[in-house]
């Protein structure tokens, strides 16, 4: 069975709405900047409860902020 | 290192610190492990009972300490402050991963326990596995927290 790997574009997405902070994410989302941190760098697959509230901050939908990557 | 990576290292440090000295100080007192045989129980009862709330003050105390100290050097060095009191979900999931590896370590120690007295061992045995087991335990669990805040969950 192949491996699922959820990978992310919140750096990205962060970028685009005037260089948000990840801080700011954190408060947005009611999270640490520290999960921030972990979720951008793929370390920790965030709840649905907290990708439907990243995707609200950034007026987007779920799977436009994430995605998935098969490997062997 | 971040804000709880720093807090899990600071109650490693502080579990052995309280733990050894407690020990040394029992030690001291009861030469040699000395004790009256019949008193076992009674002694080893005492020893975990007493044990308990010298920790809870103790680890306390730190955490006040850390956290004032911690202000200190955040401000001073001008790095950014993570808000300390929350606590999200990312925590809450590696708190019961770190709570199950302790109690597996725990656990391990009590069925050694259990299985020194089939073999013959006397019953302080019994209870310095389990007292050292538990010691041990807190220790994995504060290394297996610091791996999953370090290399994720």
């Amino acid at each position: 069975m192949k491996k699922l790997i959820i990978n992310n574009n919140v750096r990205t997405l962060r970028f685009m709405h005037d260089e948000m902070s990840q801080k700011d994410l954190a408060e947005k989302v009611g999270v640490s900047r520290q999960t921030i941190v972990a979720i951008e760098k793929g370390k920790y697959s965030p709840s649905l409860e907290l990708c439907f509230k990243m995707a609200r901050a950034f007026n987007k939908t779920v799977d436009e902020i994430f995605y998935v990557e098969e490997s062997e | 290192m971040t804000y709880q990576e720093r807090k899990t290292l600071i109650d490693i440090i502080s579990s052995v610190l309280i733990f050894g000295i407690y020990g040394f100080i029992v030690y001291q007192r009861y030469l040699n492990g000395a004790v009256d045989t019949t008193d076992v129980f009674v002694f080893w009862s005492r020893f975990i009972l007493i044990l308990i709330p010298i920790t809870i003050v103790a680890k306390i105390i730190t955490v006040i300490i850390f956290t004032i100290m911690n202000s200190i050097v955040t401000e001073v060095t001008g790095g950014e402050e993570d808000d300390v009191n929350l606590v999200d979900e990312r925590d809450k999931l590696i708190d019961l991963k770190t709570v199950r590896n302790s109690m597996v370590f725990f656990s391990l120690g009590f069925v050694l326990a259990l299985a020194s007295q089939l073999v013959g061992f006397s019953n302080h045995a019994f209870f310095i596995i389990i007292v050292v087991f538990g010691l041990m335990g807190d220790l994995f669990g504060g290394a297996s927290k610091i791996w999953y805040y370090r290399r994720g969950v």
